[in-house]
């Protein structure tokens, strides 16, 4: 078994090419954090894919239709079939959607225990926006976007009872008072690690900075120097952030630099433009 | 259409508070460092304290995942003085180019 790398899952649907997304995630994971990259897949969503190269393996698994989001089906489940399936004994699993834009992720290998995850989160346009909790009654959300874990039988534990949590998701979706039906890694991870702890949550499984949100009304571009400036989209570290400032019924166009930041993309058709397109 | 032009041309405002949290949120992940078996923030704080440990050759503190840990007191501290200084020049450097892009 490998000593660690990262591994990502893709799963095209009807709307959205999740493997263009897992290839421009990769090249940036290489480039900044020089680590291999595994992608699990399925056999239709690799059909014709280009570039398979880039990733140093890829694992075949099935996907589940089951899930749908904004009219497609959303292929997120199983995702704790990472722990089967990764060639990796300590493993960085990264959603398709988080750009990684310096070496920041590679200090958990020094800090994480058995796992490790994100409980707080800040958009980079609204400094004050709240956190977000599974319902009022219920915990704040964990964040499965970035989850590091060793291959051992305490990650293990966590992985099955978001297993468990999958499998009956609508009755945990009653408990907690949030709308089941759609299933969200995010919530699984909550409860699960809640539960394999004592109903506790150790800090020393919490990543210790926030996770960086770029929200569904902010636009990402590049920034540019001069008009003649040709950018490496898979190297680029300097951004121009806008962002649509709704105040008193009026818009506020607003902007800031940022630069060897990573950051998590909520608005996937500017993740398209910025990097697979 | 390089980025200032963009700028000009769309009468975009420099969101100041923003850019403020943001490189605050940066800089502070930076500051973290992880030695001598424990999560330590390279904070005035922290230095100060191993400042006034500095008597003892190794000592207890509380570490970031709130484990007690004993260290040298000396190396850690200067290991956090080198990252405290080094992470707040950094700061201060882009924060004075975002103020000039104002």
């Amino acid at each position: 078994m490998k000593k660690r790398g990262v591994v990502m899952f893709a799963h095209n649907n009807s709307k959205r090419n999740y493997y263009r997304m897992a290839l421009a995630a990769a090249k940036r994971v290489k480039h900044f954090l020089n680590l291999p990259v595994t992608l699990i897949t399925g056999p239709v969503t690799l059909y014709k894919a280009p570039e398979l190269d880039v990733f140093d393996e890829i694992i075949i698994d099935d996907p589940d239709y089951s899930n749908k989001r904004d009219g497609a089906e959303w292929i997120n489940k199983n995702r704790f079939n990472v722990w089967r399936l990764t060639p990796y004994y300590e493993t960085l699993l990264l959603d398709v959607d988080y750009v990684v834009n310096s070496d920041k992720l590679l200090k958990l290998f020094d800090i994480f225990d058995d796992y490790m995850f994100h409980d707080s989160t800040s958009f980079i346009m609204d400094p004050n926006a709240p956190q977000e909790y599974l319902s009022t009654k219920s915990f704040q959300s964990l964040w499965a976007t970035v989850l590091i874990f060793k291959k051992n039988k305490n990650s293990r534990h966590l992985f099955q009872c978001m297993e468990m949590i999958q499998d009956n998701f609508n009755h945990y979706a009653d408990i907690h008072g949030f709308i089941g039906g759609m299933y969200r890694n995010d919530y699984s991870l909550t409860l699960a690690s809640r539960i394999v702890n004592g109903h506790i949550l150790p800090s020393k499984n919490i990543i210790p900075w926030n996770l960086l949100h770029v929200g569904k009304n902010t636009k990402i571009s590049h920034y540019k120097n001069n008009e003649d400036d040709i950018i490496d989209k898979n190297t680029n570290t300097k951004f121009m952030v806008e962002y649509d400032n709704w105040q008193r019924r009026k818009i506020k166009k607003e902007y800031i630099f940022i630069k060897d930041t990573d950051f998590h993309m909520l608005n996937k058709d500017n993740f398209d433009g910025l990097f697979v397109v | 259409m390089d980025t200032n032009t963009v700028l000009t041309q769309a009468k975009l405002r420099f969101a100041h508070e923003s850019a403020k949290a943001y490189l605050k949120d940066k800089f502070q992940s930076k500051l973290l460092v992880a030695e001598q078996g424990g999560l330590w923030k390279a904070s005035p704080q922290m230095i100060s304290i191993l400042t006034t440990f500095q008597k003892q050759t190794v000592a207890v503190f509380i570490d970031e995942f709130d484990n007690p840990v004993k260290v040298e007191v000396q190396a850690l501290k200067d290991k956090l003085l080198d990252t405290y200084n080094s992470v707040m020049e950094e700061y201060h450097t882009e924060w004075k180019e975002l103020e000039n892009q104002r």
